[in-house]
């Protein structure tokens, strides 16, 4: 069951934009599929919904190659594409026959979408016609009313507010409690991490991260360490042998070796009496673990 | 399978199609103009012959209510006189000066003649008529025949013949002359072999070319508007091409068949008011003419009949569903070619330049299968049928045929055989440009940057 990526190339002319990725899905939940821009997610997505063909490798789904005209895959493309000059109950119609619905089955589930999403006094109107945040909502709409198990987001959350935001958000959750597959694809990482479970990060085609997030983490330890006291704190630092990676209103931020370096700090801050407001010892975040991997791909 | 899902592309292109404001309005409007066209047509030729009553009527309608006769030749008697009055209208024989006669003849509101006979020599006569206004030129010209048969039949019986016996000296002797090894063509058979191909070539490229284009400008709006990735999730890139080149082609076929519908039923229906009344009727010949055998018949009206008579032969119905697959081969020929250039570009903005090529082929291949017709003008003078080696070509070379042959198929230019083979031609070029699409689309569908020129979608399709 789910979603096997084995090995899989693709080559445009002499420029490789996928090389050798591989990763599994085998039980349903949300995977991040992450890189910057031009590391090959979209022709990886591409290639998994079957639009484009890998040069070499395989994607099987269920045991069985992948195909486009198969099971429905619901899919929100970056790039977002509406008829704009067609109302959008009928294209959504359209595009739901051509995922293998009957168009009463089709109506009743965009019925049920439209409410869902807050869009019902729009479904007679040209997507021309709409917001931004309203042809995104059209656009969520066409991949989620065929009810495909499997769904691929790529930058589900970008342009809209944050009232919609979380209304995807809730959306995408319900989706996950109904055991879709779902493969994500965003730059807004506290988003990822908010869903997701195991993680590729991408760069210039080659995998440089891959696993389950929270046993990456894991893996890295406690190693950011922000602090923020009514006092100087960084003269101690210093003595603890700790340089700052970033210093904000908020306070400041260390890059530890170990936790006891982090402890020494603590206890000379309490030793000193300065005031402390805030201590937090922590695993790295996925956008530092991102840039990490990915920026330091980028500088070489 | 590669082509699941082209139904609902092609109906959803369909449907959408035909509901566009442009499309409705610009229909509405074609059916409009065709059917002013074709009654139009129909009724002004007669309108203008016969502006007045007189126009068109046959001898036994023609009545004119005085007719002064001017026998200077004194070749007519008292049963001749008799005769014509009996048929066309009183006849004075006045002594009154001509020139009053013409004041009369310009006063009056009501249909009247002057007929002034003249012998020149012992066989030469002349007959000449000044007629009234509301006499009319067509019921002059009924008169100056009666009074020509007459005279003729006068001359007959005073050498003998019995006035029984005069209809038995009439008799109707055609004559053609044809250059060895060429076909006898009528002037009405020249004609149309000049202005039906260029007529329906016209029509036939309006049709295929603009429909084909709105193939291409369909699938590069997709592009633009980044629908087609959409659309790849669901179907293959070949599904999309063969439900929009059928729907688009219904769409063209559909309008042309209403168009053809429009123009025929607007034809049928003034067909009682217009110069057609009689070409259809089947007995027209006999309807016009006699006075004692004299026949008044008019020549033109041969002309029409033998008209109607082609029309009929050129829209037989084994002649309709040969066009109609032509027209269908042709689309497919054409449209399959602008989807591959609507797949090459990224921007709707780049369709214009890269659909020149496309606009020449198709330019070229209607000037193709007309202008060999236009440069030959010479065969409606002569009555020879054209036998043009660039019109042949044009029967065969699938960019030019489909609007090629389907005039030859109604003007019964190619035999059965050359048809079928043409046909056959039309065909396989379309099953290749299948093959080219169905191994090149999928691979530019989805490009995006710069246009896609010939030598780059070539390689494409070695590379597949």
């Amino acid at each position: 069951m789910g979603l096997t990526v084995s090995n899989i190339v693709k080559k445009f002319g002499d420029y490789t934009a996928v090389d050798g990725l591989s990763f599994n899905l085998q039980s349903p939940g949300v995977f991040a599929l992450l890189g910057t821009n031009g590391a090959g997610k979209t022709t990886t997505i591409r290639m998994i919904l079957g639009i484009l063909s890998a040069d070499s490798g395989e994607i099987l789904r269920d045991g069985k190659p992948f195909s486009a005209t198969g099971k429905p895959v619901g899919y929100l493309a970056e790039e977002r594409g509406l008829y704009p000059k067609i109302k959008v109950f009928e294209q959504l119609v359209y595009f739901c026959e051509l995922k293998g619905m009957k168009r009463r089955e089709a109506v009743k589930s965009l019925d049920y979408w439209f409410e869902r999403l807050s869009v019902s006094e729009h479904r007679n109107k040209r997507a021309e016609q709409l917001s931004k945040g309203n042809q995104q909502k059209i656009q969520l709409i066409a991949a989620l009313a065929p009810n495909p198990d499997f769904l691929i987001l790529d930058e589900p959350l970008s342009g809209l507010d944050p009232v919609n935001a979380e209304l995807f958000k809730s959306v995408i959750r319900e989706e996950i409690k109904k055991d879709k597959f779902i493969i994500m694809s965003s730059h807004q990482m506290t988003t990822i991490e908010e869903f997701c479970r195991d993680i590729v990060i991408l760069n210039k085609g080659k995998t440089v991260l891959q696993g389950n997030l929270n046993e990456i983490k894991k893996a890295r330890g406690r190693t950011k360490l922000t602090v923020k006291a009514e006092g100087d704190v960084l003269s101690m630092a210093r003595e603890c042998s700790l340089s700052v990676s970033e210093e904000t209103p908020n306070g400041c931020s260390f890059d530890v070796e170990s936790e006891e370096q982090a402890h020494r700090l603590l206890n000379m801050i309490i030793g000193a009496k300065i005031p402390l407001i805030r201590y937090e010892l922590r695993e790295p975040s996925l956008q530092e673990l991102f840039i990490e991997k990915a920026g330091a791909e980028n500088e070489d | 399978m590669r082509t699941k899902g082209w139904q609902s592309i092609f109906r959803f292109t369909f449907v959408q199609h035909i509901k566009t404001k442009s499309f409705i309005i610009g229909t509405i409007i074609m059916c409009v103009l065709v059917a002013a066209v074709a009654v139009l047509g129909n009724i002004l030729p007669a309108v203008l012959a016969g502006r007045d009553e007189g126009g068109n009527a046959a001898v036994g309608e023609v009545q004119f209510s005085k007719i002064y006769l001017y026998d200077d030749g004194e070749i007519l008697d008292s049963e001749d006189i008799t005769l014509l009055a009996k048929n066309m209208g009183d006849v004075v024989q006045s002594d009154a000066p001509l020139s009053d006669i013409e004041k009369t003849l310009c006063d009056t509101e009501e249909p009247m003649a002057l007929v002034r006979i003249s012998k020149a020599d012992e066989a030469v006569f002349s007959v000449a008529t000044r007629y009234s206004k509301a006499a009319g030129s067509g019921a002059a010209d009924m008169l100056n025949n009666a009074v020509r048969q007459l005279i003729s039949r006068r001359n007959l019986v005073n050498l003998g013949i019995s006035p029984e016996d005069y209809p038995k000296t009439l008799i109707s002797v055609t004559a053609t002359r044809v250059e060895a090894g060429k076909d006898e063509l009528s002037l009405v058979k020249s004609a149309m072999n000049y202005f039906v191909p260029i007529v329906v070539s016209l029509v036939l490229f309006l049709f295929i070319y603009a429909y084909g284009s709105l193939v291409a400008q369909s699938i590069a709006n997709e592009k633009t508007g980044r629908v087609t990735e959409l659309l790849l999730t669901s179907v293959r890139p070949l599904a999309i091409v063969i439900g929009k080149v059928l729907a688009m082609g219904l769409v063209s076929f559909g309008q042309f068949f209403l168009l053809g519908a429009v123009g025929g039923i607007s034809f049928a229906i003034s067909a009682p008011f217009g110069f057609m009344k009689t070409a259809f009727s089947g007995d027209s010949a006999q309807s016009l003419v006699q006075i004692s055998g004299v026949s008044g018949e008019t020549e033109n009206f041969s002309e029409i009949s033998e008209l109607a008579s082609e029309l009929k032969g050129a829209f037989s119905p084994v002649n309709i569903l040969l066009i109609i697959l032509i027209f269908v081969l042709g689309f497919l020929f054409f449209s399959l070619l602008a989807a591959l250039v609507g797949a090459s570009v990224s921007r709707i903005e780049d369709l214009q330049q890269a659909m020149q090529p496309y606009a020449l082929t198709g330019v070229l291949g209607m000037y193709l299968a007309y202008c060999p017709v236009i440069f030959n003008v010479s065969s409606i003078d002569s009555g020879e049928a054209a036998t043009n080696p660039v019109q042949t070509l044009s029967y065969y070379l699938p960019i030019s045929s489909p609007f090629a042959l389907p005039s030859a198929i109604m003007l019964g230019s190619l035999s059965p055989l050359e048809i079928a083979l043409a046909t056959a031609v039309l065909a396989a070029a379309v099953v290749l440009m299948a093959w080219i699409v169905s191994r090149v689309y999928e691979a530019i569908i989805l490009h995006n940057g710069n246009r896609l020129k010939f030598g780059d979608i070539l390689k494409l399709a070695k590379r597949q």
